[in-house]
């Protein structure tokens, strides 16, 4: 009886390690199997080959189409950007160009100018019975050219005469009781506005000896004030 | 009978759990000897149905088997020769006879219970 069970149990042994070697293999096969197939890259049928050639050079290609225009692109802003510098030159310089047009308009009388400056007023002196000639109190236009000069040797920027600015071509001209200005006439009092530096041009009308002594000489009323702020019109017709 | 079933078990889960990676020209190899394991064990259970069954056979059997197939691919590799293709041909052509007898064997062994049943 025992030995009957040891004999089944030896049976049974021998079965269980032939079972255990097939499922061993078994297994070991079917697992490697499985990884191989995870491993192995999909095999490809031969149109799928061609697909996937085809599709690969038309991607080369398009990467160097790509590559191509990358490199025009980069060829083309920097083209861009020379001429925004020079563009950038060009607008500086035109906008010194600007600013002198402007100066200079400001000085031939173009434009409404503005600025610091001085009011001269000259009128004629008072009656006097003495005086037999009525000429030695009144205002002349020599009177008001040693103004006006005296003021643009002395530096003054643009000078008007009861508000009429005068040019480089301006004349000046007596005309019995009154004094024509490039044809308009003006009577006294005359108002000579300039702009400039008010005490340069205050001291050089000023000076003992000069312009005011001079015309103060001539029996005229002389009053002479500075001003912030002086507005001359631009020239009518200009 | 449970220690045979418990084996093939471990057997497997062993299998599935190892590690070990064999190289692919390998394969073939194991390939062959999981079929001649196969063969075996049909031819086996193909005897013991036909009371033939001696246990040493099937257990030399087994084993020689196995390694007579791997060893046959081996040298078919060696010699560029597709050998292993004739050792599938030999035991795949056995395996199908032996699943073919065990078939008939049980049919009849079914037929005849039926009989004896419908008789008693």
């Amino acid at each position: 009886m025992k030995k009957i069970k040891v004999k089944v149990k030896g049976k049974n042994v021998i079965l269980s390690l032939v079972f255990l070697v097939l499922g061993f293999m078994i297994a070991f096969s079917y697992h490697l199997t499985q990884i191989e197939n995870q491993n192995a890259p999909r095999n490809l049928s031969g149109n799928q080959y061609e697909k996937t050639l085809a599709l690969r050079n038309q991607l080369i290609a398009q990467e160097e189409t790509n590559r191509r225009l990358q490199k025009e692109l980069t060829q083309k802003q920097e083209m861009v950007q020379k001429n925004e510098k020079s563009l950038a030159k060009e607008a500086q310089v035109f906008l010194n160009v600007a600013e002198d047009a402007e100066k200079y308009r400001m000085f031939l009388g173009k434009m409404k100018v503005k600025g610091k400056g001085v009011k001269i007023t000259l009128s004629d002196g008072a009656y006097d019975p003495k005086e037999d000639n009525v000429n030695n109190y009144l205002v002349h236009e020599q009177h008001v050219f040693k103004v006006v000069n005296e003021l643009y040797i002395s530096g003054a920027a643009a000078v008007a005469i009861n508000g009429q600015r005068l040019t480089s071509r301006s004349y000046i001209v007596c005309n019995g009781p009154v004094i024509t200005v490039d044809g308009v006439p003006h009577p006294a009092p005359f108002i000579i506005t300039a702009i400039g530096e008010p005490d340069v041009l205050s001291s050089s009308l000023n000076l003992s000896g000069g312009v005011k002594d001079q015309l103060v000489n001539d029996n005229l009323v002389f009053t002479l004030e500075r001003e912030n702020e002086i507005v001359l019109n631009p020239i009518l017709g200009s | 009978m449970w220690l045979p079933v418990m084996g093939l078990v471990i057997g497997i889960i062993l299998g599935l759990l190892t590690e070990i990676r064999i190289p692919e020209e390998y394969s073939n190899y194991l390939s062959i000897a999981v079929l001649a394991a196969f063969d075996t064990l049909f031819g086996g259970i193909r005897a013991y149905l036909q009371n033939i069954y001696d246990e040493k056979v099937f257990v030399s059997g087994f084993f020689f088997n196995i390694m007579l197939a791997a060893s046959l691919a081996f040298l078919g590799v060696h010699l560029g020769v597709d050998l292993y293709l004739a050792a599938v041909f030999a035991f795949g052509v056995r395996l199908f006879q032996n699943i073919a007898v065990i078939r008939r064997i049980l049919l009849t062994k079914w037929t005849t219970n039926k009989e004896k049943i419908e008789k008693s």
